[in-house]
């Protein structure tokens, strides 16, 4: 009796053996949003795909607490039962706090080995080769690009236009203001909302070049040429044209001013429609540009790399993540996303012949056609932008001036390594 | 007589204050019956044309609310039991048993009665993690019990230590051990003492976040508090969904203090001052 | 006894000794190797004004605690304690913020202070007291109060029990005493029942005080510490450097200074209730 109770325990665990070795899990960490009928069905759409191709495979979707800014990353990889490969906002500073706590594979042999290398904007590569000495912890999933967003009717029946200078800009706030409008809403307590109102100022007074240098610390944050931008977002907050109770508001609170037409501007990338649809706003009113500039040629949207993906140093699939990154950067499946209404990205390589179905998403990718400027949130070290962050805050609700609050930048750049 | 004529003017007198206190929940509660439209009004007084009881099934759908309070009632479950099994032999053995350390050793357990949990946050992921246990309620469980073992001890210990030692010394002479006594001569008599460690440790634990936030990752092991948090910023945009979810997450629990509310009271002054 | 001191030694005591072990080494991360850094930590954490911001930040948050929860939890007791038919229904009632865990009253509170569509912001307008309005979480001078405000909102309650309990032990003789000797209702406030609360009073004191060095959970979820650091408590910075950073070296030190801060309390008001007691 023993005896073949123990053989058939011995069975069993040969059959389950047996059965992992054939069916294998994918912990996939993403994608946001995945409640949403229209994400879901895309998603569910790539993922039977995969899984089709992939006989014995399941990709399961583990929903995101949060990003590497709150932690959410960090704990999720550390408990172990996390994924196996990640998709998350990204930026060299996130990146940094991942890599240097030994949480991400490095994925640089595999851009030759699988030609990743060939499959993103060559500018991209570089970039990424740049960052790291050469190494590369992450695969750009989609890329971001900021600018204002209005509402065409409100707009059109006030006959305002975002115009071409700076000097007409802030004449168009007032007239806004005069209406009973917000003129821009913000919601700095989402730190990288705070970011992307920030960084449209700095490349509006700067221009790309300039900022670049600020980033690779050739210019101090503290030079006039780099604090134009501060100090005109003081300028905008001391006229009231950005309300200071707006500092204590997060991405969601300030949005719903603007779904609401409560607020006539706010400066987003295309993943906004993300939210819009969700709020219910009609996409089709929605109108997208640059933030002006005076210098020619620098009305352009900001961004960088926007969302990537991450292999764990822990992850149980290492072979399946590489194939799974295959696959996502496979034609078929690029030209399927940037096609779904679910789609909020500008892809990492140029879809020739691809229309977005959003109409605004065709303004986002006209605009940004010209390559985008420099998001400061996306390219700063690890350890500075928790200063940049609160330095936004500071401004917005009046504690520090544009120049106070830039010298502070530049302290903390010159300790960063 | 004269007090019974006094009532009146004071109860006038706390019925605004008592309007202000509770405004919160009825602001909560209208706004979570209305359509995202009549939100974006942001007129507070304004009634919802129609109820929308539908925000409660999609929030309860949506957020997985279901799971949310099933967690949290498994962790208060772990944590209660867990408690009363660690508490009261450790506060008989404080109490009534003479060994050799016993005062070195209460005031161990007095050290950790005053550290806060955040303070050690750190080595306790670590060790957490050394045993596979992040991610986990039996993690989360454990975690907590040992935060509150210094209270409940000290609970314990000061209750039996008020039964006098000769009910002690009577069952010893009849030969019984020291499990026996504990059960069949203390615990019968300890109802106030046990009743206010099950309120003070399920209240504790049903409100804990700062371990959950740490420990908690997926969303399938979440407890209620950390659960409409993340819910809450993930469905912001829609405020309907994040009014009725947060109803949802209190509505429980303020539903069995209502009809528990004597016990509660008792345990929870007993347990405060005792402790 | 075993149980519950091996669950307490591993959970508990080993986490304590290990804390000060971080404190002096380098570490940035979970997974990665530390080295002794000897008193760097502690330098670097003297030198960083956020640490003293969010230090003056906890001690305001405390006094804001005592005097707002127990302030309330004091006058409210005062006021129900000697009800008889509606004492219960009252006492249900005031007690029910109790029960919402601090998470929860994050979430709810946002939503109550938020300018433009929040309960109190909205509610002041349609009454015509638009000139009150505030940025409730956005004014530097008023953010750290505002959001203790919605802690103590959730803590009052417990603090009234025991002020009840308090009362309830006060001896019905010396009222009489002091109706005899023809006392208004404001001297036997002073001079009978104050006296008979002090006990009470300093256990509620401390354990507000306690509670407020905990605070946590309000924090993160309505300001993160912000805007500019301005409600940055000893907690929400810990977790910054612990869990954000991963700086565990300083976020060590931090913890440190908590403890010794938790055990200062403890030890002032044990002296202080011996002291009354004799």
């Amino acid at each position: 009796m023993l005896k073949f109770l123990a053989g058939s325990v011995a069975a069993l665990a040969i059959l389950a053996g047996g059965a992992v070795a054939n069916a294998q899990t994918l912990k996939m960490w993403g994608p946001e949003q995945i409640a949403e009928p229209l994400v879901a069905e895309l998603w569910n759409g790539i993922k039977a795909d995969f899984e089709k191709a992939n006989p014995g495979v399941t990709v399961e979707f583990m929903p995101p607490t949060g990003t590497i800014s709150n932690g959410a990353v960090q704990a999720a990889i550390q408990s172990d039962a996390g994924p196996d490969v990640i998709l998350t906002n990204s930026g060299i500073g996130r990146i940094t706090i991942v890599r240097n706590a030994k949480q991400v594979m490095p994925l640089t042999e595999q851009y030759e080995k699988r030609g990743w290398k060939d499959q993103i904007y060559p500018w991209l590569y570089t970039e990424l080769k740049g960052q790291f000495g050469g190494e590369i912890y992450e695969v750009p999933d989609g890329l971001d690009a900021l600018g204002i967003w209005y509402h065409k009717d409100v707009f059109a029946a006030a006959g305002w236009e975002v115009p071409d200078t700076w000097k007409g800009f802030e004449t168009l706030l007032a007239a806004i203001e005069a209406k009973g409008l917000q003129p821009i809403a913000i919601g700095p307590r989402t730190t990288g909302s705070a970011g992307h109102l920030f960084g449209n100022l700095l490349q509006s007074a700067s221009g790309k070049e300039t900022i670049g240098q600020a980033l690779r610390k050739e210019i101090a944050w503290d030079d006039p040429k780099v604090a134009t931008g501060a100090v005109r977002l003081q300028k905008l907050i001391e006229a009231g044209f950005i309300k200071k109770e707006m500092a204590g508001l997060d991405l969601d609170g300030a949005s719903r001013l603007w779904f609401n037409k409560r607020a006539a501007m706010f400066v987003a990338g295309p993943w906004f429609t993300a939210n819009a649809r969700k709020a219910g706003y009609d996409l089709a009113n929605a109108g997208y540009a640059p933030m002006p500039s005076d210098l020619p040629g620098e009305a352009i949207p900001t961004g960088g790399v926007g969302w990537s993906w991450l292999v764990p140093v822990n992850s149980k699939q290492p072979d399946l993540a590489m194939k799974w990154i295959d696959f996502m950067l496979s034609d078929a499946v690029m030209k399927k996303r940037a096609q779904a209404p679910a789609s909020t990205m500008i892809y990492p390589r140029e879809l020739k012949g691809i229309e977005p179905s959003t109409p605004v998403l065709r303004e986002i990718f006209a605009a940004a056609a010209g390559g985008v400027g420099y998001n400061p949130s996306v390219y700063l070290p690890a350890t500075v932008l928790d200063t940049y962050f609160q330095m936004i805050q500071g401004l917005i609700s009046g504690q520090v001036t544009g120049a106070a609050g830039m010298q502070q930048m530049q302290a903390k750049m010159a300790e960063a390594k | 007589m004269s007090t019974h004529h006094r009532e009146w003017p004071v109860v006038l007198g706390l019925a605004p204050v008592m309007l202000l206190i509770l405004a919160p929940f009825a602001w909560l509660v209208v706004s979570s019956l209305k359509t995202e439209a009549e939100i974006g009004q942001a007129d507070p007084y304004a009634w919802p044309a129609d109820l929308m009881w539908r925000n409660y099934q999609d929030a309860w759908q949506i957020g997985g609310f279901g799971e949310l309070v099933g967690n949290s009632l498994l962790n208060l479950a772990g944590v209660v039991l867990l408690s009363l099994l660690t508490c009261a032999p450790a506060g008989y053995a404080l109490a009534k048993i003479r060994f050799p350390g016993r005062e070195w050793l209460f005031y161990i357990f007095i050290l950790g009665l005053t550290i806060p949990v955040q303070a050690i946050v750190i080595p306790l992921y670590q060790v957490l993690f050394g045993l596979n246990l992040v991610n986990t309620l039996s993690g989360i469980v454990l975690a907590q019990v040992s935060s509150g073992i210094p209270f409940g001890i000290f609970l314990m210990r000061s209750f039996f230590m008020s039964v006098p030692d000769e009910l002690v010394e009577a069952a010893k002479i009849d030969g019984a051990s020291h499990l026996q006594i504990l059960t069949k001569v203390l615990l019968p008599i300890s109802t106030p003492a046990i009743q206010a460690l099950v309120i003070i440790s399920a209240l504790s634990t049903w409100n804990d976040f700062f371990l959950p936030l740490i420990v908690l990752i997926s969303p399938e092991v979440q407890t209620l508090p950390l659960g409409l948090v993340r819910f809450a910023s993930t469905y912001a945009s829609e405020y309907r969904l994040v009014f009725s979810g947060t109803v949802i997450s209190f509505l429980p629990i303020i539903i069995l203090y209502i009809l528990m509310q004597r016990r509660f009271t008792e345990g929870l002054t007993q347990g405060a001052i005792k402790g | 006894m075993t149980p519950a001191l091996v669950l307490y030694a591993i959970f508990s005591l080993l986490p304590i000794a290990a804390t000060f072990w971080l404190s002096f080494n380098s570490s940035a991360g979970f997974n990665t190797a530390s080295a002794f850094v000897g008193l760097h930590n502690y330098q670097a954490t003297a030198a960083d004004p956020i640490v003293w911001q969010s230090l003056w930040h906890t001690f305001l948050w405390l006094i804001y605690h005592v005097v707002l929860a127990g302030g309330l939890g004091l006058a409210l007791a005062l006021a129900i304690s000697r009800l008889k038919v509606t004492q219960v229904f009252f006492r249900t009632a005031f007690f029910l913020p109790h029960l919402v865990s601090l998470a929860v009253v994050g979430v709810i509170w946002a939503n109550i202070y938020d300018p433009f569509y929040g309960l109190l912001n909205t509610g002041l307008t349609e009454l015509g007291l638009g000139a009150f309005t505030q940025g409730w979480l956005s004014d530097p001078a008023l953010v750290l109060f505002s959001v203790n405000v919605a802690s103590s909102w959730q803590g009052f309650g417990l603090y009234m029990l025991l002020f009840i309990a308090g009362l309830q032990s006060i001896d019905r003789a010396l009222y009489d005493a002091a109706e005899v000797d023809g006392a208004s209702s404001w001297q036997k406030l002073v001079h009978v029942t104050l006296p008979g609360l002090r006990e009470v009073t300093t256990f509620v004191v401390s354990l507000a005080m306690i509670n407020g060095l905990k605070g946590f959970a309000t924090v993160f979820v309505m300001t993160n510490g912000g805007p500019f650091y301005q409600s940055e408590l000893i907690t929400t910075y810990i977790y910054r450097l612990a869990f954000q950073s991963q700086d565990h070296g300083r976020a060590a030190v931090l913890c440190i200074l908590l403890s010794l801060l938790a055990i200062a309390v403890t030890i002032a008001f044990n002296r202080w209730r011996t002291r009354l007691s004799r």
